[in-house]
């Protein structure tokens, strides 16, 4: 037998593809689905009819149920039908069914058919949940109009309209688990249009409870006008993207994954390109989120309102808390509805009562903010009293993010910050930021209270005490609520959004100091991170230079809880141990830094002089060294000494030692020694100094980052043949650097002449403290002892026998009193470590300073 | 075919990814990794209070490779991640026997 719908599996593509061609003339996405189905219409009917002729039939009827139903048949989702009977017919059914499914799946469409009785199908839509929300859509196709009727006044009476709170329970349940499984990340930037957050799903359920509860088909019947033609055109917006989807991959794909976010972006008529998909999926978040909202507020009047002869009840009950609100069960309640049309004001007070109730707002009171919001002009953005209410909700501490959160929801935030609005729905396309801006800057606000409140003690104890012991954690708050704000702008964002927080701020009334942290902390947002993951945090430059950049300890802090906040907020996986350890490596480091030399001395007058020195040096020149000279050797030196410095150095490729010395008064004079730094290269010098009877009185040695080593000794020969000396100085020095003579072997020769017997005078104890705490970068080794001639090399020998470099040092002479420090690293560049080595050099020279 | 595994300071992942891509590397696994060998985990003080850090993040990179471009890579690797100063790493070096790609079930060097 031959069925014949007039047309075939290839005539059927063909219809598709051209309704496909010409989707974007439909008037709606919408209009195309009814249009799809209104022509699957046709053909189920077609069937029908024809399996009816062909068998020998009972009176049955057939019903198009689920989104068939609705005619909302997207091109490749499910046709479901219902065949409905007289139970007693039951044995007679099976020819008919296959009769009618079987040209019907000829033609590749995917339709699903069950055939029940009138009181079947009654009894399992009150147990089972989907039958009956399936049964909700029904609509007459064909056959007995009379056993659809009966069913449909049956269902009406006995199961939709009853236990109407029982069934939103279910439904919010359903809508519960179901955000629970796309909660991941990965549905956030790959979303799933039907049963995603704020998706066609959420969008039914609610449509189905406004059904159920109001008895309507006018889902939008409670809404004012404004809200439920936004809330149809997101819809529509969702629809257009599903039909893409369905018919560019030819089946029923409902995640929106990269790859269909690519093709469906153009065909939409988005621009080309990251940029288009960034916008399109903006879009979506949007839509999606005020299809959510919708599906909260209307299960909130199913679960929460209460009956009317409890309203009579409540109205005695309710506490007036002001003249404008009154709370109820924990419900906060605008008491008279005409409010905040005639005082905006009263929105912000509004909120900060909902804070300090913890409770909830009835949701008459939530469409009264949301049909006040046109309301909210500039008046209202600078009003002081606004303003204060603002700042207190945030300094509260308590429960912020989901104040926030809710202004955001109902679209007061972006309202009283209009800036915010640029953000809201924006995405980043790319897999690391999985959240929309305005979310993740609302997650990073929640983020700061969680840590506030000690939810990350265990792993992030830093960061725990850091942030309680904050002097204005609102300041913060409010940074983080508005740290991505520049990301609605083109450029760079830290910039942007430091301005436009800036201005935010004054609008808001702050004092000047807390517009410029919030400004300071929007634009090095991403410096800290930058910092600790790209650059060499044993590096002390690295160091200084980023404590120069935050400037005192309380930003510093402030930028690390900042930090934490914003990798935090960008998805769950963001925040690792790892990365904090490189974090907190930075900011203890940081911080020591501030605590112990305070960035204001030495750091400044360093940066000063380079500026100075980058105006007077040839830019070529500059650029050569400029990068390499330490702090503290740009702070201890003139502008006019450096520049003469970077003249030795740059000879030393000609000549590998230079030694220069300028004479006081014939017994003292400053020598500088310019050369390649060494290994022990400060014990030769010092050795060759003893070696010429010449007695150091101070020294600097000083060690740039591109290996040059710059030394300046204050020198004093008592026997007044300073300059012979210095010449053969010169002389041994070299033969030492060269490695022609041994320091040892000319020790040996000269043993006899070195030999001077010096004056007795009071002794001095000798003392060595090794200090490992006062700077990370450094061992710092003080010794104070007796002076003699010579003392220097021992002390230096020592050291570099004992596997010590030293970084630098500064040496003083108090009458017969020497003073050394020495800072100084392992030959890897680390701090000592090991008491043993330290117990070790400090009895070696102890021994050396007292023979 | 062999598979390159380096341990590297997190800072120098940068400049190892610019060397490896310059000589044509095509792909490679990046992980964050903690771990300590000669270079010790320290005690780090903040207000009296003491932060214990055992373990120092390091970056792990693997990469498998023809034989022919293993000495050129490991070149690069250790330019790239050097500063000369103790924790800069270790690069390991091992045979593979067989790989595949899943996708379209290509294996040997066709599926590096």
């Amino acid at each position: 037998m031959q069925f014949d719908l007039g047309t075939t599996r290839d005539g059927l593509k063909d219809i598709k593809s051209r309704m496909a061609q010409g989707i974007l003339a439909y008037p709606s996405p919408k209009e195309f689905l009814r249009n799809y189905s209104d022509m699957v219409d046709g053909l189920v009917r077609k069937a029908f009819q024809q399996a009816q002729s062909q068998v020998s039939t009972p009176s049955v009827c057939v019903i198009a149920i689920g989104g068939y139903g609705r005619a909302e048949l997207a091109p490749c989702s499910d046709i479901d039908l219902l065949l409905l009977y007289p139970s007693s017919q039951k044995e007679q059914l099976p020819p008919l069914v296959e009769k009618v499914l079987y040209p019907l799946w000829d033609l590749g469409l995917d339709v699903s058919c069950s055939s029940r009785s009138i009181s079947e199908c009654l009894k399992m839509a009150q147990s089972d949940l989907h039958i009956k929300t399936s049964l909700i859509d029904g609509r007459y196709l064909d056959g007995e109009y009379d056993f659809f009727r009966k069913l449909y006044d049956l269902f009406s009476k006995k199961v939709l309209h009853r236990k109407v709170r029982k069934f939103g329970e279910s439904l919010a349940k359903d809508l519960y688990l179901r955000r629970q499984k796309y909660e991941d990340p990965a549905y956030v930037l790959e979303p799933n249009i039907k049963e995603g957050e704020g998706g066609v799903r959420d969008f039914q359920i609610g449509r189905w409870i406004v059904r159920a509860k109001y008895k309507t088909d006018r889902w939008d019947s409670f809404l004012f006008p404004d809200h439920s033609r936004t809330l149809d055109k997101n819809l529509q917006f969702l629809w257009a993207v599903r039909n893409q989807l369905h018919l560019l991959s030819g089946r029923r794909q409902d995640d929106l994954t990269f790859e269909w976010q690519e093709k469906i972006a153009p065909i939409l008529g988005f621009s080309p390109g990251a940029r288009g998909i960034e916008d399109m999926m903006r879009q979506y978040h949007l839509s999606t989120q005020k299809i959510s909202n919708f599906v909260d507020d209307v299960l909130e009047r199913v679960l929460y309102e209460p009956s009317s002869f409890k309203k009579t009840f409540l109205f005695f009950q309710k506490k007036k808390i002001d003249p404008n609100f009154g709370l109820a069960r924990g419900e906060l309640t605008l008491l008279d509805p005409i409010t905040f049309k005639r005082e905006p004001a009263q929105l912000m007070t509004l909120f900060q009562y909902l804070q300090v109730s913890h409770g909830r707002m009835h949701f008459r009171t939530e469409e009264a903010v949301m049909e006040a919001l046109p309301f909210m002009d500039d008046r209202l953005r600078s009003s002081e009293k606004v303003n204060q209410t603002f700042h207190s909700i945030l300094r509260t501490g308590e429960g912020v993010a989901a104040i926030l959160k809710k202004m955001h929801n109902l679209g007061f935030l972006s309202r009283y910050i209009p800036e915010f609005s640029e953000i809201e729905g924006k995405v980043h396309y790319d897999l690391y930021h999985v959240h929309p801006i305005d979310i993740h800057s609302l997650l990073a606000v929640e983020e700061l209270e969680k840590l506030r409140m000690g939810v990350y003690q265990k792993d992030d104890l830093l960061l725990t005490s850091l942030i309680q012991e904050l002097e204005k954690p609102e300041i913060l708050l409010l940074t983080a609520l508005l740290h991505d704000i520049g990301k609605g702008a083109e450029g760079d964002h830290s910039i942007i959004g430091a301005e436009m927080i800036r201005q935010i701020g004054s609008r808001m009334g702050l004092p000047k100091e807390d517009r410029d942290l919030m400004g300071f902390l929007v634009s090095h947002h991403l410096s800290m991170l930058e910092t600790a993951f790209r650059r060499d945090l044993r590096d002390e430059q690295i160091i200084l230079r980023f404590a120069n950049e935050v400037k005192h300890l309380s930003l510093l802090k402030m930028l690390y809880l900042l930090t934490f906040a914003d990798i935090k907020a960008v998805g769950p996986e963001a925040w690792t141990s790892w990365k904090n350890s490189l974090l907190m490596e930075l900011f203890l480091k940081t911080s020591h830094f501030f605590e112990r030399d305070g960035v204001t001395g030495p750091f400044l007058k360093g940066e000063e002089m380079i500026q100075k020195l980058k105006a007077s040096l040839p830019p070529e020149i500059f650029s050569e060294v400029g990068d390499h000279l330490p702090e503290r050797y740009l702070s201890s030196c003139s502008l006019g000494e450096i520049a003469h410095h970077i003249e030795m150095a740059r000879s030393l490729e000609k000549t590998p030692l230079l030694v220069e010395w300028e004479a006081e008064k014939e017994v003292r004079a400053k020598v500088t020694i310019c050369t390649k730094d060494l290994y022990g290269l400060f014990s030769k010098i010092t050795g060759c100094m003893f070696l010429d009877r010449l007695n150091i009185l101070e020294a600097q040695i000083h060690t740039w980052g591109n290996g040059v080593a710059l030394d300046i000794f204050w020198v004093e020969d008592a026997t007044k043949g300073l300059e012979d000396r210095l010449q053969q100085f010169q002389r041994d020095l070299g033969e030492v650097l060269s490695g022609a003579v041994a320091l040892k072997s000319l020790f040996l020769q000269r043993r006899e002449m070195n030999s001077i017997h010096q004056k007795v005078i009071p002794g001095v104890p000798a003392e060595v403290k090794v200090n490992d705490q006062d700077s990370d970068f450094h061992t710092i080794i003080e010794v104070t002892g007796e002076d003699r001639l010579g003392i220097l090399y021992e002390i230096t020998e020592t050291l570099t026998d004992h596997g010590f470099d030293i970084q630098f040092a500064r040496i003083s002479t108090l009458g017969n009193r020497i003073v050394d420090v020495f800072y100084v690293q392992d030959k890897w560049g680390q701090k000592i470590e090991g008491q043993q080595k330290v117990e070790h050099l400090k009895q070696t020279l102890l021994r050396r300073l007292i023979a | 075919m062999k598979k390159i595994e380096a341990i590297i300071k997190p800072f120098k992942l940068d400049d190892v990814k610019n060397v490896l891509s310059k000589i044509g590397v095509q792909g490679m696994t990046i992980t964050e990794v903690k771990g300590f060998g000669r270079q010790r985990g320290h005690t780090e003080v903040y207000r009296g209070a003491e932060y214990k850090i055992d373990f120092l993040p390091k970056i792990k990179i693997e990469l498998i490779t023809p034989d022919d471009m293993v000495p050129q890579i490991i070149e690069n690797l250790e330019r790239g991640a050097k500063t000369g100063k103790i924790g800069d790493g270790k690069i390991f070096l091992s045979p593979v026997e067989e790989i595949i790609r899943i996708r379209t079930g290509e294996r040997g060097k066709d599926a590096i």
